[in-house]
């Protein structure tokens, strides 16, 4: 993979048009390997919106967060 | 919270953002046990000195009593994979999956709270049951951030960005440090060998 193939498949994953799984079938073999590309291009990982298919799962992830924050406060 | 919940680390992504902006202890802050399966962990360690891998196992350390790691047949495959020198790729996800498995049948009421990298759970569709929750390590900063534990969501990426710039460099010195090591039990088994002639 040259080095270009990798700064626009990093591109890809910080507009979060391709996920961290695709980048490890392309090559990737380490997650550093992707938080360096992107500190290089200056980008940051990405934040993916409350969309998909494990909305309902994630929803009840964040509120179980939140919830033990309060009581562990 | 009554029921005995538990934080399980699928994969080695959060814990490289966490441990690159030095934010490993957000982990903590909800007060879960922590699980790590072993696959993940070594995947995140293995290579000593490599950036962030000796913090990770300081930290482990130093919190024994909240972070488990939990030992899979996948790691026991990894282990094995390692001595072959085959690829360990994905190793690390089916062992979250034998964790989990693990855990849910412990105990019938116990409940598990995945911590996914964000686009991995915002396309793949993750299998879950009732007594499954999923969060990615940008939902969990968000929530941190809610509460006023972290200065910014953005913040701690960006600090995860800017350190993993220096990623490279870091490795090329690992690497040289790693040969001055075998250059020196070198020089000294030389010297070893000399001394039992003499």
């Amino acid at each position: 993979m040259t080095e270009s193939d990798k700064q626009k498949l990093i591109r890809q994953y910080a507009a979060g048009e391709i996920t961290w799984h695709a980048l490890r079938e392309r090559g990737f073999d380490s997650y550093l390997d992707v938080l360096a590309g992107l500190g290089e291009l200056g980008l940051r990982p990405p934040v993916a919106p409350m969309e998909g298919p494990n909305v309902e799962a994630r929803r009840r992830g964040r509120a179980i967060i939140r919830e033990a924050l309060k009581a562990h406060k | 919270m009554s029921k005995p919940f538990s934080l399980i680390v699928t994969d080695t992504s959060p814990l490289f953002t966490l441990v690159l902006a030095d934010a490993l202890d957000a982990l903590l802050r909800p007060g879960l046990p922590v699980r790590i399966p072993d696959a993940v962990y070594v995947e995140a360690t293995r290579v000593h000195g490599a950036p962030g891998a000796d913090q990770i196992v300081e930290w482990l350390n130093a919190h024994l009593d909240l972070v488990t790691i939990v030992p899979t047949d996948v790691g026991i495959d990894q282990q094995r994979r390692l001595e072959e020198g085959r690829s360990i790729r994905g190793l690390g996800e089916q062992a979250a999956v034998e964790a989990l498995d693990r855990f849910l049948r412990s105990d019938p009421t116990a409940e598990a709270l995945l911590l996914f990298e964000d686009t991995d759970i915002q396309k793949r569709r993750a299998v879950v049951e009732e007594r499954v929750s999923l969060i990615s390590t940008g939902d969990f900063l968000r929530e941190l951030e809610a509460a006023g534990l972290i200065q910014s969501t953005d913040y701690i990426l960006d600090q995860a960005a800017a350190q993993g710039r220096n990623v490279e460099r870091q490795r090329e010195i690992g690497e040289e440090a790693t040969t001055r090591e075998r250059l020196r039990d070198q020089l000294q088994q030389r010297r070893g060998a000399r001394d039992l002639e003499r």
